[in-house]
């Protein structure tokens, strides 16, 4: 029998763009997701597609695609994401902190993204409700946000729509290799022949691959978040703070500070979203597959929250949750084949910019899948990157 | 008789129309209801609401509401004021 062209594992956001751009390219798709499309890291997560939080280079460039991406992307899912395009803030707290934001913000208006420096009154003046102490924030009208549950639904279904099959509660069990081709994969005890394979499994690829003797230097990270009561407008733009670049670009500080809120990673990343409630977050934590919320990472994240916005105190907390992100030790994803293999992909490792990256990452993997050619290089991203560092054998540690 | 327009989530408005459509295309858990159509996710986050849920999806699916999962419940489980999170006088 023949299978489809191309078996994409993961109904997360990512898995189900890839699955989206495969059949909008005409291939015939199948997503296999282990329990419930969204269920995992796509549905504990902020819907910000934020650009002033990339890293000034290759990573705000791949970004910049994507939120191009992201402008039609309602109209042509025909689904309301609930996109928005509300401009977004990077607050400073600190003196201390403007030089290093100044650096940050010159670099990524090189590369071509609106970004400007608002001190004092006139960030006040754009959002009342900051605290007094507040010394500026960079704004950039280019940030956006998504409701990241509605984007996995509107890419799955325009997915089905142009013939791809999703399947939900099917758990991968094996990849059957021929040679150094997939030729099939094990499935809810079913073999089913492939042309090619994606990995899109975020926090959970590198289980996938330690049994093929590929090591990817990739680890869940926790992020704690708090969800208010709906309230009427406070806010309108979607806000990080400048120690939240800090968290997530330079862990190694982080760990060895005295300040709980420092150790736990915390950085301001806060929405009003659709439904009128605060996303507050966030922790960035090591802590194994521990998806619990902690009282002291909620503590610290609410501290850190009202220090900023005074007024969010008077509002109720209704649920607390956590997600573990995909981290990768360079902050950047791994996009592109598994070395050793013809025809098996991997699309994961986004940590907190899955979301922002979807549209993008789906659409390349697609030509590279299809066309073994992209259209944006994907060096950067290379599946072995840190194994080449390390011994200049130009492989993937691999073990026999 | 139709009762698709009676509400069955009160604090996110959505009614019990609303939750069998997200059966029908697919939500067949009350986790993937809640993602679907918000039920359960506002105020009282299904304090009321779980329970008719799990009875519509027991309905839709043919299992019994025993034989479904109830969902998972997050703290702090009813609303509590951020300025007492804070762990401080405020």
């Amino acid at each position: 029998m023949k299978g489809p062209d191309v078996v994409v594992v993961g109904g997360g956001v990512i898995g189900t763009a890839v699955t989206y751009y495969l059949a909008k390219q005409g291939a015939d798709v199948l997503l296999l997701e282990r329990a419930e499309l969204g269920g995992e890291t796509s549905s504990a997560c902020d819907g910000f597609v934020i650009l002033q939080s990339k890293s000034p280079g290759v990573h705000l460039a791949l970004a910049l695609a994507s939120a191009e991406l992201y402008r039609g992307l309602a109209d042509e899912l025909d689904w309301d994401i609930e996109y928005r395009n509300c401009g977004g803030l990077i607050v400073i707290e600190r003196e201390e902190e403007l030089p290093a934001m100044r650096t940050f913000m010159a670099k990524q208006q090189a590369i071509g993204l609106d970004v400007r420096l608002l001190l004092g009154d006139e960030v006040r003046r754009l959002e009342p409700a900051l605290a007094p102490h507040i010394v500026g924030a960079t704004y950039s009208p280019q940030d956006s946000q998504v409701n990241p549950l509605q984007v996995v639904l509107g890419f799955a279904q325009a997915a089905r729509r142009l013939g791809a099959r999703v399947r939900q509660g099917v758990p991968l069990q094996t990849l059957r290799r021929a040679g150094a081709r997939v030729s099939a994969v094990v499935a809810g005890g079913e073999e089913i022949p492939a042309g090619a394979v994606v990995l899109c499994t975020g926090v959970f690829t590198p289980e996938l691959l330690t049994p093929l003797g590929v090591e990817l230097p990739l680890r869940p990270r926790r992020g704690q978040l708090v969800v208010t009561e709906p309230a009427p407008p406070l806010v309108h733009h979607i806000f990080l703070c400048a120690r939240y670049i800090a968290a997530k670009y330079h862990p190694e500080l982080l760990a060895a500070a005295e300040d709980e809120a420092l150790r736990l990673g915390v950085g301001l990343a806060l929405e009003q979203t659709g439904s009128g409630g605060f996303l507050i977050g966030s922790t960035r934590e090591f802590v194994g597959w521990d998806k619990r919320t902690t009282p002291l990472g909620i503590r610290e994240i609410v501290r850190h929250a009202t220090r900023i916005l005074p007024a969010l105190a008077q509002l109720n907390a209704i649920r607390t949750f956590a997600g573990l992100r995909p981290y990768t030790p360079d902050g950047l994803p791994f996009l592109g084949p598994v070395p050793g293999w013809e025809n098996l992909y991997i699309a994961a490792g986004h940590e907190g910019d899955g979301i922002a990256l979807a549209p993008i990452t789906g659409r390349l993997m697609a030509e590279l899948i299809l066309t073994g050619r992209t259209s944006f290089p994907l060096t950067d991203f290379a599946v072995d990157r840190f194994a080449r560092g390390k011994d200049q054998g130009g492989q993937l540690k691999v073990t026999p | 008789m139709n009762d698709d327009d009676v509400i069955i989530c009160r604090c996110e408005e959505v009614t019990k129309g609303d939750i069998r459509r997200a059966i029908r295309s697919g939500a067949t858990t009350f986790k993937a209801v809640k993602k679907f159509t918000r039920a359960g996710m506002g105020l009282c986050q299904g304090r009321t609401c779980r329970r008719l849920i799990l009875q519509i999806l027991a309905q839709e699916t043919g299992q019994t509401p025993g034989q479904l999962a109830p969902g998972s419940y997050r703290p702090p489980t009813r609303p509590v004021p951020l300025a007492a999170l804070k762990g401080e006088e405020s």
